[in-house]
């Protein structure tokens, strides 16, 4: 008894739509709903006004005591140089007409810096990526490469930097070296994780769609992987990033590192203090923007 | 034409042979399910009942091919199942991708069936307008209703180019409300698509309400205690009156009493 035999074909307007109690009981709240009254909100803006006025206020008193450690008895520019002079320093170094560091501007040493760590990170990343995806789906590698990795990720850059030097030189290739070293084994980490973790529920349904392996990896695997994986590409610049003066300890110049290395051996430590100023600052804006980037993409998963 | 294809017509659809499935190994295996024989012929709306952990969702885990018989065999068309090649699978939850529209998730059932990129958008909403889901293509998954994205699963497994659909409790999660009007589209869409389907559920109602034939699981390990065909008319009539019916009303005392009776008794080892 087939349900053919009957060879009349229901229109599809029997099928209702369903917009029952149910319907909006489930769902959730659209973007497009405000979250909360209008009251509420002043209250949140007022209270993100007051979180942004206690930072400013630490901020101020931060240099308030530097100032005053600074200016506490007979000054000394190379223990304790003041607010003032830093600044003073930064202005000099920053100004693109001026004599700048060694011949180079704060910018041109930042940018020299950051061409490295744009390099140098991104084959770490890159290298990363790569293996994570082949250590979370192919098991066998996961299981010879997951020690190896954590053992070089909990090495600090400097322990292998000699090696570094003296297998590559002293020019551009050890320091991108480094850097990569420094940048591959967080993202893979993470990676190979996220990968193995990939919901089986969801790989079952891309099978019953008719998904072989490799249209599994494309739709389900590494797209669900992929919010955690942008953590662990943010732990992996944030590593690079920090790895920068490590990297430059050895003919560093032009570079943002070696120009805090090299004035620290004159005790120059107003350019030192601007170096740092700059590695952090620089750091935060790209953090920051990869995190807006984790943001973006997984705004699903915040809501599923 | 190969050999098989041209058998294919006088093959059944689904093909269970003394399909026994155990989990474990050795001494401390425990069956599940079987000796199990079940051959459902193309068109039927088959639909397995039974007791919580009788072995249905493993029967229908085997038919789909998820999982491998641990003696005897499973063929549909003759060959052994692959999942979305035999069949389009409907889980009891949507498990719709969250990173797609719901437009985007039936594309990838059609990226996978070779349908040209060209033709998605009119496949997709005519998919999407056959389970009541018109306009919604460019929304994502979770601004739907449950009750919506079990429609948008359904879609996504119709858009699977398979003979046989398979669903293994797909309105279980669901308000009664919501799982009446599903019911009825599901009665609908498949008379109108002529595909064979096999129903896993607990429901004495959606059994009969679904299925034109019915097939009852005995405890643990799941065993074929009865096969009873349905003869209430596929199309044609409103399921109000279908649900009113006499036959049904029948169909369903019967069944619930077997049902009871088998809950108790576990198949014979």
């Amino acid at each position: 008894m087939g349900i053919t035999a009957y060879g009349y074909a229901m229109s599809a307007t029997t099928i209702h739509d369903l917009t029952g109690p149910q319907a909006t009981a489930t769902r959730r709240p659209a973007r497009t709903q405000p979250p909360s009254t209008p009251r509420s909100s002043s209250a949140a803006r007022r209270q993100v006004a007051r979180e942004v006025a206690l930072r400013v206020g630490a901020v101020v008193a931060l240099v308030a005591i530097w100032w005053a450690v600074s200016a506490w008895g007979k000054p000394d520019p190379t223990l304790r140089p003041s607010p003032l002079l830093v600044w003073h320093t930064f202005l000099d170094l920053a100004n693109p007409a001026g004599a700048g560091y060694n011949g180079l501007t704060l910018w041109g040493h930042l940018a020299t810096s950051l061409r490295r760590i744009g390099i140098g990170a991104s084959a770490g990343v890159g290298a990363g990526l790569v293996l994570g995806l082949l250590m979370g789906t192919i098991r066998p590698i996961g299981i010879v490469l997951a020690p190896l990795l954590n053992f070089v990720r909990a090495l600090p850059p400097l322990a292998y930097f000699s090696l570094v030097v003296v297998w590559f030189g002293i020019d551009e290739k050890p320091k991108l070296m480094l850097l990569a070293i420094a940048a591959l084994p967080p993202v893979a980490i993470v990676t190979a994780d996220a990968v193995s973790s990939a919901p089986k529920a969801l790989v079952e349904a891309a099978r019953s769609l008719g998904a072989g392996r490799l249209g599994t990896i494309r739709d389900v695997v590494i797209p669900s992987a992929l919010p955690q994986v942008l953590v662990g590409v943010r732990l992996s610049v944030a590593i690079a990033y920090s790895s920068v003066v490590a990297a430059e300890t050895v003919n560093g110049l032009p570079g943002i590192g070696g120009m805090v290395r090299d004035a620290q051996n004159y005790n120059n430590t107003a350019v030192v203090l601007v170096g740092i100023f700059a590695i952090g600052f620089s750091g935060l804006l790209i953090d920051g923007a990869i995190a807006l980037a984790t943001r973006r993409t997984s705004r699903w998963r915040s809501l599923t | 034409m190969s050999p098989a294809a041209e058998s294919s017509s006088t093959q059944p659809a689904i093909a269970v042979t003394a399909v026994r499935r155990s989990f474990g190994r050795g001494a401390t295996a425990v069956p599940a399910l079987g000796p199990i024989d079940l051959t459902i012929a193309k068109g039927e709306f088959a639909v397995i009942v039974g007791a919580s952990g009788c072995g249905k969702s493993t029967l229908l885990r085997l038919i789909a091919g998820f999982d491998t018989a641990s003696e005897g065999t499973v063929l549909l068309a003759g060959e052994a199942p692959v999942p979305g090649r035999h069949s389009g699978i409907v889980f009891q939850q949507p498990r719709l991708l969250p990173w797609r529209t719901v437009g985007g998730n039936i594309d990838l059932a059609l990226s996978y069936a070779g349908v040209p990129q060209r033709d998605w958008p009119a496949t997709r909403d005519a998919l999407l307008e056959r389970v009541g889901l018109v306009g919604l293509a460019t929304r994502h998954t979770w601004e739907l209703s449950g009750g919506q994205q079990q429609r948008v699963a359904i879609a996504r497994a119709l858009a699977v180019p398979a003979p046989v659909l398979l669903l293994d409790e797909p309105f279980a999660a669901l308000d009664a409300l919501t799982r009446e009007v599903l019911q009825e589209d599901l009665r609908a869409v498949s008379a109108e698509s002529g595909r064979t389907a096999v129903l896993v559920t607990h429901s004495v109602d959606e059994a009969v309400f679904l299925g034109s034939r019915i097939v009852v699981l005995s405890a643990r390990p799941g065993q074929i205690v009865l096969d009873l065909p349905v003869d209430l008319p596929r199309t044609g009539v409103e399921p109000a009156e279908i649900r009113a019916s006499s036959e049904f009303a029948r169909i369903r005392g019967e069944l619930a009493v077997e049902l009871r009776r088998s809950a108790a008794t576990p198949g014979a080892a």
